[in-house]
């Protein structure tokens, strides 16, 4: 194991780019998400104690549960980390790529790298699987219960949901538009199992991903995608997202980025890590809120 | 000249390097000591512990307005979430202690019950009952408003008796 939970709590940045970004979107989802770092403040804001040798208690117990394998918390910060450490390159293509569409003496690199569009369908399938396996694993539910994560969509909070709500923005409609889970879908299914196999972040974490084999994993991320396009939609309608919203509420917050939401999008993937920042903050408040109700 | 100037400069730098380590040194974790006793174990739950899925019968049922939303489902645990209008008010569990004998401690030699079981008090945001000796049943405020009279209440309101019945 690399690094203990409480390590991986009590490094997360009170500030960085990431938590201006979420910050940014905090008016997509009000109230929703705070920024809590460090273990030991996780434990007093997760459960309300005070009494220290309690929190000494809980703390020893989630430290014994996370490092159990058994129980998921370890797989779930791995997912987390992982797509996140490969998400870079996915972004970093569509940049290159977008080089290539604007900078004439540039086109050969659209020759050379995946179409943006389809990189950023295919990552925003494999960010959401990624998401669907990770809350099984926190929750203790069989690792394809689409239906199950479906359902849970309704009752999402915190982290969790500050979590969809930068996929569906940063990945969604910024780079693809309002419409954009119609278009992924078709992205998706155009760009196919060749498509799926040249993507970094699956590649780094198919693993994990339920089906077996390529096509069948294929069918998971499509079925993914799918299951959860009547939420997104009307999360999209209900706050009025569009590429323009999201653009000027992030250029107002991160400065020196292009304004053209692609070009954002792309830069937001390469240099954030919000997946990795508030995938760590939902398995310490899953890990934290037992571990309170086992001592 | 240049070459001096340079060379001090270099050993500026490696003692201000030097001195920053030694004040980035760590102080011992309070949590190291329970970090070096399960590192790598897969012992935190008990192998006889209930199956978690097995308790979801015995939380409160929903109605009246409130809702039960079942959260986490692990070997000898299970969680629920009690919420109105999308609130979430309170947190419910029940824990085989199996897995973690210790948490019984707490209700040695306590006086205060609840159908007959011994509850824990004491604790700031929570309540929590020892049925059958070996689950514990525990009710976790979460909203500022849900209070102790509440916790009570719907401690209540799980089926006690079917979880004391469980082996």
């Amino acid at each position: 194991m690399s690094q203990t939970i409480y390590e991986l709590v009590d490094d997360l940045p009170a500030k960085s780019l990431t938590t201006r970004m979420l910050g940014a979107l905090d008016w997509v989802v009000p109230g929703e998400w705070q920024n809590i770092v460090g273990f030991e403040n996780t434990i007093r804001h997760v459960t309300g104690e005070k009494n220290e040798a309690r929190i000494q208690k809980i703390g020893e117990r989630a430290i014994a549960l996370y490092n159990d394998k058994t129980q998921g918390y370890q797989r779930a910060v791995w997912l987390y980390q992982t797509v996140d450490s490969v998400q870079g390159l996915g972004g970093f293509a569509s940049f290159v790529n977008k080089i290539g569409e604007s900078v004439g003496f540039l086109s050969f690199l659209t020759k050379i790298t995946p179409q943006a569009d389809t990189t950023q369908a295919v990552d925003f399938g494999v960010k959401l699987v990624t998401e669907i396996v990770a809350f099984c694993k926190i929750n203790g539910i069989p690792g394809d219960r689409i239906t199950d994560f479906v359902e849970s969509l309704a009752d999402m909070r915190h982290e969790s949901l500050m979590r969809m709500a930068a996929l569906i923005t940063v990945d969604g409609v910024l780079p693809l538009g309002p419409d954009f889970m119609d278009k992924a879908l078709g992205l998706i299914d155009r760009s196919g199992v060749s498509g799926l196999q040249e993507n970094k972040a699956f590649a780094a974490i198919s693993a994990m991903i339920p089906g077996g084999s390529p096509a069948k994993q294929l069918d998971f991320i499509k079925e993914g995608v799918g299951g959860i396009q009547g939420w997104t939609k009307s999360f999209v309608q209900q706050k009025h997202l569009t590429p323009v919203s999201i653009t000027e509420k992030l250029r107002g917050t991160i400065g020196g980025l292009e304004s053209k939401g692609d070009w954002i999008a792309a830069s937001v993937d390469m240099t954030t890590n919000y997946f990795e920042h508030t995938g760590i903050q939902s398995v310490a408040r899953s890990l934290i809120s037992r571990a309170a109700a086992e001592v | 000249m240049r070459t001096i100037l340079e060379s001090r400069s270099r050993w500026a730098v490696l003692a201000l390097a030097l001195l920053m380590g030694a004040g980035c040194e760590k102080a011992p974790s309070r949590w190291e000591s329970a970090q070096t006793q399960t590192e790598g174990k897969q012992t935190s739950v008990a192998q006889k512990a209930v199956d978690g899925g097995t308790f979801n019968q015995f939380f409160p049922k929903q109605g009246d307005g409130y809702d039960i939303v079942f959260k986490q489902e692990k070997s000898g645990f299970a969680q629920a979430s009690l919420q109105q209008g999308g609130k979430e008010l309170a947190l419910f569990s029940i824990f085989d202690t199996e897995s973690n004998p210790d948490a019984r401690t707490k209700f040695e030699g306590v006086t205060d019950k609840i159908a007959g079981y011994p509850i824990v008090t004491e604790e700031a945001k929570s309540l929590s009952a020892l049925v059958g000796q070996r689950f514990q049943v525990q009710v976790r405020s979460v909203d500022a408003g849900f209070g102790e009279s509440d916790r009570k209440a719907w401690l209540e309101k799980f089926d006690l008796t079917g979880v004391a019945e469980l082996e």
